[in-house]
């Protein structure tokens, strides 16, 4: 069934390779975890309908990407038609970590002037020996680098996975509605749709859709 | 059923001999789907055992008292009519090359096991070993023999071997097939570097020119072949890439099913890289319908993973004839003047 929606954002996931970045987006649009998840080889997608306000529909379009660095040629073009990206490290592999601020600054140069938000994520907060990167340091680290948040997650466990998604929609949504963001004719990112009714508030919940 | 169940186990010469491991996994070690159709699958199967052992006693004939592998007209109609597992081996290695390459380089392989590895190459091979078949038994770590072991040694030294290439994602279920098939280590790597280093153009470099390359040539082709899928693709500006990459990077593996995916790569060895243009454009046209009615990008990419599901690619006999026929002719002149202009594309953007 065709929802309309009054907004739609291109959010990108990124980060090294193997921290789980297709296994998160699975949990959240499917609800399952599989902890063998191929890398997309190049890209994915996941449509997703959020429903944060009881009479406003964002449409996410969800760019999954492979971490290894040559596909980046292939994952570029889709980096641009985002407005979020979801940055995510794993807080037992130190390397991946420390390569967080690289990939933000690659990302930025590649999408100007286009603006892009970020969330920072440290995942497999689950793993209670092995850790090599402290919760403080991934506060730290977003707010140096004027990230929306940081959020430890676990999609084995299903912790703050669905508020990953929420806390980088309502943080670029609240943007937009302070005019912090333009929206051009040519840039796929973030995209106005049908006027916000007020008077017909949704009451359907659906997790994905294929609409247009 | 009791003919088809000896004659499969006669084609079965692999991992296991008990007849309810037989049920549960095919020939090659792969776990069947929770849902998988056993009555449709009897049916295929009395059908495809009895072309298999026809071809079979054909190859055994045509190979009798040589190892070399001649290039001429009827060979070719043999391998597109499908090798038999136990001749496909040799049939790869000495269509490729690969045979010659390991006679002229004894004991190279394994200098290249003990030389100093690159710890970055080391670090992205060994996260994708637990991602690599985890539906086949025999990549469990707890199989013995396992080829998790196997197939970490043949990409560590592919990647000390071809630097230019190191290791890419997607080498990793090349070699598991490889492997799965020869039971080799040094075979498995001689078949990846002719797969790597002269079949397929350019694909797993840090540009992947190569693989960029081959994704327009195959939107081209579908300009011209399959119009309407080219129309639906351009309205809702939906690149290829995010289609096809895939298809392209694992030559099918885990795309199409395990038996046709083998009757692609006999080709693919023999006679080089078109095939998978051909498999391509049979799935497009076969289906130009369901993909040009898509209403939106996302049903676009859903209906591009449909189509490599279904009867109509399980059959592979069927589905090897129609790669032959249904695109029509595809000259290597076309290809090759389409990899030039999508190369210069590419470049120059």
């Amino acid at each position: 069934m065709q929802v309309p929606w009054n907004f739609r954002f291109g959010i990108v996931i990124l980060g090294d390779s193997s921290v789980g970045k297709s296994s998160l987006l699975h949990r959240y649009t499917e609800g399952t975890f599989d902890e063998s998840r191929q890398s997309p080889l190049g890209i994915d997608f996941k449509v997703s309908n959020m429903y944060f306000d009881p009479d406003v529909v964002i449409k996410l379009l969800l760019w999954d990407t492979a971490g290894q660095e040559r596909f980046r040629s292939i994952c570029k073009s889709y980096m641009r038609n985002s407005v979020g990206c979801i940055l995510m490290f794993d807080v037992s592999q130190r390397q991946t970590f420390d390569r967080v601020r690289s990939w933000q600054q690659e990302v930025l140069d590649y999408v100007k002037p286009n603006p892009m938000f970020f969330v920072l994520v440290g995942h497999k907060c689950d793993l209670a020996v092995g850790r090599q990167v402290r919760k403080s340091e991934g506060d730290a680290l977003a707010k140096k680098l004027n990230m929306l948040a940081y959020l430890e997650v676990s999609t084995k466990e299903n912790i703050n996975v669905k508020e990953t998604f929420e806390t980088l929609t309502r943080g670029i949504y609240n943007l937009f509605q302070q005019g912090k963001i333009p929206t051009r004719g040519d840039w796929q990112g973030l995209t106005v749709g049908a006027t916000v009714q007020k008077e017909s508030p949704v009451t359907k919940k659906s997790a994905c859709c294929n609409c247009g | 059923m009791e003919e088809t169940q000896n004659m499969e186990n006669h084609f079965n010469d692999s991992a296991s001999s008990d007849s309810n491991d037989c049920q549960r996994v095919d020939q090659y070690g792969f776990e069947r789907a929770e849902d998988f159709n056993y009555e449709s699958y009897e049916d295929f199967m009395s059908r495809h055992l009895a072309v298999v052992t026809r071809r079979s006693k054909k190859w055994t004939k045509l190979l009798q008292g040589t190892v070399k592998v001649e290039k001429n007209i009827k060979v070719k109609r043999y391998v597109r009519k499908g090798v038999p597992c136990e001749h496909r081996t040799q049939i790869w290695m000495a269509a490729s090359g690969a045979q010659d390459q390991l006679d002229r380089n004894p004991g190279y392989y394994h200098s290249l096991l003990k030389a100093e590895h690159d710890p970055k190459i080391e670090e992205v091979i060994r996260a994708d070993m637990h991602r690599t078949f985890p539906d086949n038994i025999q990549f469990r770590a707890s199989s013995e023999p396992c080829l998790q072991k196997a197939l970490f040694n043949v990409l560590l030294a592919y990647g000390y071997h071809n630097k230019d290439v190191g290791y890419c994602q997607g080498m990793n279920f090349i070699a598991g097939y490889l492997l799965i098939i020869t039971k080799d280590e040094e075979k498995s790597f001689w078949l990846m570097d002719a797969l790597i280093g002269k079949i397929l153009p350019d694909y797993y470099t840090p540009t992947m020119l190569g693989l960029q390359m081959d994704q327009e040539v195959l939107g081209e082709l579908v300009r011209m072949k399959v119009p309407a899928v080219w129309q639906v693709m351009n309205r809702h500006n939906v690149m290829w890439t995010l289609v096809v990459s895939r298809w392209f990077i694992c030559l099918y593996v885990d795309i199409l099913p395990v038996e046709t995916v083998l009757r692609i790569w006999d080709c693919l060895f023999y006679e080089g890289s078109k095939i998978l243009f051909r498999v391509a454009l049979t799935m497009i046209r076969h289906n130009e319908n369901l993909i040009s009615q898509a209403q939106s990008l996302s049903e676009i990419c859903e209906r591009f993973k449909q189509i490599t599901h279904g009867e109509y690619v399980e059959d592979c006999h069927t589905f090897m004839q129609k790669i032959f026929m249904e695109p029509g002719g595809l000259s290597t002149a076309t290809i090759t003047k389409l990899r030039k202009m999508c190369r210069n594309r590419i470049t120059s953007a």
